[in-house]
């Protein structure tokens, strides 16, 4: 049973669990820690999506593990910071600044750019980012995960996304 | 000056972007998307930051985690014994890792690793064969339920289906009528488990369909449910049973008295 409904998706458990905790010792621990949640509750498990509650048990390993270690390192909000709240609103794409097509149709970011602007943002709204783009769920899958209302998924993920573009339009 | 988006905007523009409107909306949104040209704009950069962000480099599994988590699993299944007696005392989840080690230990370490996964291996491979069966009788029973019927033979005369099978296969069950018990006989198929087929008798319980796979002594898997169905396993001088069906554990445990009570002995062939 549970080499049927975890097992599977240990590849994508672990890159879950990375992004969420940022790098790849923990998230050893965390997807072990989770693999072990989820081999005691399997006798549970009577959801028609094994995908999606393992991800759940992930998710919430990751939380909790970092609430314990990494209090600090980990922001949980949906309100930005003032000064992120006025990059959005005076400098970003949808303020004042007028760009051009070539700065609008491509970013000119790299790889550790892009993982240091996803590190930045709060979680709720990189964990639905990641869910979304990395581990290509729908909006039901991860509203599940996150258990949050499908409404509150769209809104982190619009979210997200400006403040993404953002910190991602000012490194140039 | 670009005016800012409206926030439904937005969100219907994300939606769009992640296959999430429905066909109207969608079509819709296409429609000023192209009469938009800030709209357009605002669309390619989202599109765009999805490309850079799905383009960075997908994380592996490390090696040997998946050893690490069988281990840790292990320890924390009494039942499951090591048939070898070795003491097999895991890494511990959540312990913190001690990152200095030194040579010695790392030798150690790998060596330690190595005789707990072998040993893990053995146990797990011996595992992997038995969840095998079940998964291949599992699939005979599903694979019955999406034929246009789950029998090859159909009779709920157990003197047609005990002689169809004896034709068919070297081994062949006892076929008792349980109908009394609430069991209607409904028929035999073949199936096959690994390579060998082997006989199925299928019965009807209300209107739940039961499989009861007979397979050569010794063979008998844990119960369990797969994919949704019961798995339910006993033995008998000749045969292992495997009964599969969506009816309750319950169920499944008085269709197996009935079985056994109503198994006559052995006939002389």
């Amino acid at each position: 049973m549970f080499d049927e409904v975890f097992l599977p998706h240990m590849a994508e458990a672990y890159r879950l669990a990375q992004w969420l905790t940022g790098n790849a010792y923990d998230a050893e621990d965390v997807v072990q820690d989770a693999a072990l949640r989820a081999f005691r509750g399997i006798k549970s498990f009577g959801a028609v999506n094994a995908r999606a509650w393992s991800l759940t048990i992930v998710r919430n390993t990751a939380y909790s593990w970092l609430l314990k270690n990494k209090s600090k390192a980990v922001v949980f909000t949906d309100d930005l910071s003032p000064p992120e709240q006025q990059e959005l609103e005076h400098e970003g794409p949808y303020g004042t600044r007028v760009e051009t097509p070539e700065e609008i149709a491509l970013f000119k970011a790299d790889a550790e750019d892009v993982q240091r602007a996803l590190a930045k943002l709060p979680a709720h709204f990189r964990e639905v980012i990641v869910l979304r783009e990395m581990n290509q769920l729908n909006y039901r899958d991860i509203a599940e995960i996150t258990n949050v209302p499908i409404g509150t998924v769209m809104s982190r993920l619009s979210r997200g996304r400006q403040l993404l573009i953002t910190l991602l339009g000012d490194r140039k | 000056m670009i005016a800012s988006m409206r926030d439904n905007d937005e969100l219907q523009m994300n939606a769009y972007c992640d296959g999430e409107l429905d066909p109207a909306s969608a079509i819709e949104f296409e429609r000023r998307l192209a009469g938009d040209e800030t709209l357009k704009a605002q669309y390619n950069r989202l599109l765009s930051l999805r490309r850079t962000v799905r383009s960075l480099p997908q994380y592996d599994v490390p090696a040997g985690l998946q050893a690490r988590i069988q281990s840790a699993l292990d320890a924390d299944r009494p039942d499951q014994v090591d048939r070898l007696g070795r003491a097999s005392r895991p890494v511990q989840a959540g312990r913190p890792r001690q990152r200095n080690w030194s040579f010695q230990a790392l030798a150690a370490a790998a060596v330690f690793g190595a005789v707990i996964s072998s040993s893990v291996m053995l146990t797990m491979e011996r595992y992997d064969r038995q969840e095998d069966v079940a998964r291949a009788v599992v699939a005979g029973h599903i694979r019955g339920l999406l034929a246009p019927q789950p029998f090859d033979v159909a009779s709920s005369d157990r003197h047609t289906v005990k002689p169809w099978f004896t034709s068919h296969l070297p081994l062949s069950p006892q076929v008792p009528d349980l109908a009394a018990q609430g069991f209607v006989l409904e028929g035999g198929r073949v199936d096959v488990v690994g390579h060998d087929p082997v006989a199925t008798i299928v019965y009807k319980h209300a209107k739940h369909t039961v499989s009861l796979t007979t397979l050569p002594r010794g063979q008998s898997v844990s119960d369990q449910a797969i994919a949704g169905y019961n798995v339910r396993s006993w033995s008998d001088a000749e045969f292992t049973y495997i009964a599969v069906s969506d009816i309750s554990s319950e169920d499944l445990a008085s269709f197996e008295r009935a079985f056994s009570e109503g198994s006559p002995a052995p006939e002389i062939k």
